[in-house]
C-alpha cells in the first residue's frame, strides 16, 4: 500500500454548497449524525442515514476512489467485526459448516455493525473532504469557546488540532521515505513472517520518532521567535458568520436525522 | 551493474487534483563503473529520478532495468546490489551503536559474523571514521558530519556495485564536503563501483563527475562529458546553475586579457594556468 495515498483528514477542493456551508454547522451536523447513528437500530433508519450521506457525497463531487481510500485502512477491522458477530451471536440457525453454525441474528448484526462503522468513517471523511483543516479547527475552537469560562483553553486546543492535522501528511511522507530507505539497506519491512515484521518495525519507528521530536522543537522555536503568545486578545482575519445557506443545510440535516430517529426508535 | 531506464515517468498523487509530474519520459543508460553527476534546479525531479533508477520508487509508466532485468513490485532490485541514500540519510540511523547501524545491512543480507565484522570495519574506515573510538557510541551522540558518514558507511558495508546518492554533502561543513566527494571519487577509481550523485554545487560536480546529466522539468536537457557541459555558461545559467569556480576564473581571465582561455576544471590546473600566464608576462622567469 502506498502510504501517501491515505486520505484520512484530507481536504478535497471544491465549490459545492457543502464546501461553502459554515464549518461550525458542518461539525455540529456530523456530531448529530454520529449520535443518531448510534441511537437507531434496524436497517430502515440506517438506510435513511446512508441516503443523506451518499447524497452529500455526490453533491460535494467527491470521487468514489477517495472514499474507498479512506475506508481501506479500516478493512481488517470491518472484517473482524463482521466475523465476530457472525460466529458468536446465537439465534436461529441458517447454515452450518462442519462444527461451525451460522445464525440469522449474527448475520444481521454483522452487516448492521459494518454498515454503521462504514457510515461513521464516511461521515467523518465527508466533513474533512469538504472543509479545509484550518477552517475545521478554527470552527472547533469557536464551538468550544464558551468553555473558556471554566478555564478550558479552547484556542490552544484548536491550535493543537491544527498542528496535529498539519503534520499527518508530513509524517506519512517521511514514514514512506524511511521505509524505502531502510528497505534499500536490506530491512525486510512489510515482508516475512510475524516475527520478521515485528523486528522490522524498529528501523522505521525510531527514525520517525526522532524526526517528530525534531519537528516539534523546530516549530516551537519558530513560533517563539515570531513572538507567538497564545490566543489571548488575538483577532481573526476570517470571521465566521451564519447565513441562509447554513440554516437551509441544518434544516435538511435535522429533518433527515429526525426521520431516522422516528423510524428507528 | 548496468542500469537503464526506458521512457520512465512518475506522477505524484495521480488522479487527484494535486497531481504533479516529477519525472517524464526519461531514458538513460548508466554503464558499470561510471561516475555521473545529476544536476538541475530545485524541484526539477532529479531526486525522484535517482529513486526510480535505484528501484526504490516504482514509475507510473516506463521501465527501469538492472542488468537487463526489469524492476517492478514483484521483482525488486537484487538485495545489496544498489546502495541508495535519500537526502540526509542520517535521519535513518536507528541502532544503539554506530557499529550495529553500519552492520545492519550485511546482517540483513545474512552474512557470517566474521564477514559482517570485516565489512563493517572496512566501511567505517572507508568513510574516515575510527571504529575503536566511535564504534560503540550511539549514532545520535555524533555530529551531523559524523552521522552522515555513518549513514554512508551503512551503504558501503553492503559492498554495492552501484551507489546512488542524493546530495550526500548537503548541510555539511566545507572540509567534510570535500572529503566525502574525494572518497567517492576514490571509491569509483579503486573498486570500479558505479557512483551517481545528485547535487547542485558545480564545484563539487567539477571535482566529481566524469559525465554530467542536467535535468529540468522532469526531463533530461543535457547529457554529456562533464568538462564540456561545465564550461558552457549559457547552458548552466539557463537551468539556474553556475560555472565552477575554476571555469569562471578562466572566463574572467579571458575577458581581462581580451583573448580566450581554455577552461580548466580543477584547482591545480588553474594554478598551472596562472603560473604559465604570469611567466609569460614576465618573460618566462617564473620559478
Amino acid at each position: 500500500m502506498q502510504l501517501t495515498s491515505i486520505t484520512i483528514g484530507q481536504f478535497y477542493p471544491g465549490t459545492s454548497l457543502l464546501h461553502r456551508v459554515d464549518p461550525r454547522m458542518k461539525i455540529m451536523a456530523s456530531f448529530a449524525f454520529v449520535i443518531v447513528l448510534f441511537l437507531v437500530h434496524g436497517f430502515g433508519p440506517l438506510a435513511v442515514l446512508a441516503a443523506i450521506l451518499l447524497a452529500g457525497i455526490t453533491f460535494a463531487g467527491i470521487p468514489p476512489i477517495w472514499l474507498w481510500r479512506g475506508l481501506r485502512p479500516m478493512l481488517i477491522l470491518l472484517l473482524i467485526t463482521f466475523f465476530f458477530q457472525l460466529l458468536f451471536k446465537g439465534g436461529e440457525e441458517i447454515a452450518r459448516l462442519g462444527p461451525v453454525a451460522f445464525y440469522r441474528e449474527g448475520l444481521e448484526q454483522g452487516v448492521f455493525l459494518v454498515m454503521r462503522l462504514v457510515l461513521l468513517v464516511l461521515s467523518g471523511s465527508l466533513l474533512t473532504f469538504t472543509t479545509p483543516p484550518v477552517l475545521l479547527t478554527d470552527a472547533f475552537g469557536r464551538l468550544i469557546s464558551p468553555l473558556e469560562k471554566i478555564r478550558i483553553p479552547s484556542y490552544e486546543l484548536a491550535l493543537m488540532m491544527t498542528i496535529a492535522l498539519r503534520f499527518i501528511p508530513t509524517l506519512l511522507m517521511e514514514l514512506d521515505r524511511i521505509i524505502k530507505a531502510q528497505r534499500a539497506r536490506g530491512a525486510g519491512i512489510g515482508t516475512g513472517g510475524l516475527v520478521g515484521r515485528a523486528r522490522a518495525v524498529m528501523p522505521v519507528l525510531i527514525p520517525l520518532f526522532v524526526m517528530s521530536f525534531r519537528h516539534a522543537d523546530e516549530l516551537a522555536l519558530a513560533m517563539e521567535s515570531r513572538c507567538y503568545r497564545g490566543g489571548r486578545g488575538r483577532t481573526m482575519r476570517r470571521k465566521l458568520k451564519y447565513g441562509w445557506r447554513d440554516a437551509a443545510f441544518m434544516a435538511v440535516v435535522a429533518a433527515v436525522l429526525f426521520t431516522s430517529l422516528w423510524i428507528g426508535m | 551493474m548496468r542500469i537503464e531506464s526506458h521512457q520512465v515517468s512518475l506522477f505524484y498523487q495521480e488522479g487527484t487534483p494535486f497531481e504533479s509530474k516529477a519525472v517524464s519520459g526519461v531514458s538513460l543508460a548508466i554503464e558499470p563503473g561510471e561516475r555521473i553527476g545529476i544536476a538541475g534546479p530545485v524541484g526539477s525531479g532529479k531526486s525522484t529520478l535517482l529513486a526510480l533508477l535505484a528501484g526504490i520508487m516504482a514509475p507510473t509508466s516506463g521501465d527501469v532495468t538492472h542488468d537487463g532485468r526489469s524492476l517492478g513490485r514483484r521483482s525488486p532490485p537484487k538485495p545489496g546490489s544498489v546502495g541508495f541514500a535519500f537526502q540526509s540519510p542520517e535521519n535513518c540511523l536507528f541502532e544503539k551503536t554506530v557499529y550495529d547501524d553500519v552492520a545492519f545491512a550485511p546482517r540483513a543480507l545474512g552474512l557470517e559474523d566474521e564477514e559482517v565484522r570485516s565489512l563493517t570495519n572496512k566501511a567505517l574506515a572507508g568513510v574516515g571514521l575510527d571504529v575503536e573510538r566511535l564504534g560503540s557510541r550511539s549514532p545520535f551522540s555524533l555530529s551531523l558530519g559524523e552521522q552522515r558518514r555513518v549513514a554512508l558507511a551503512g551503504l558501503l558495508a553492503m559492498r554495492p556495485r552501484v551507489l546512488l546518492l542524493d546530495e550526500p554533502t548537503a548541510h555539511l561543513d566545507p572540509v567534510s564536503r570535500h572529503d566525502i566527494i574525494e572518497r567517492l571519487v576514490r571509491l569509483n577509481d579503486d573498486t570500479g563501483a558505479t557512483v551517481v550523485m545528485v547535487g547542485h554545487d558545480m564545484d563539487e560536480m567539477a571535482h566529481f563527475s566524469k559525465r554530467l546529466v542536467i535535468i529540468d522539468g522532469g526531463s533530461v536537457v543535457a547529457d554529456d562529458e562533464a568538462g564540456r557541459l561545465l564550461s558552457d555558461r549559457k547552458l548552466l545559467e539557463r537551468y539556474s546553475l553556475k560555472l565552477p569556480g575554476t571555469v569562471e576564473l578562466c572566463r574572467l581571465l579571458g575577458e581581462a586579457t581580451g583573448g580566450s582561455v581554455a577552461p580548466v576544471l580543477d584547482e591545480s590546473g588553474a594554478v598551472e594556468l596562472l603560473l604559465k600566464m604570469a611567466g609569460g608576462a614576465e618573460g618566462g622567469t617564473c620559478s
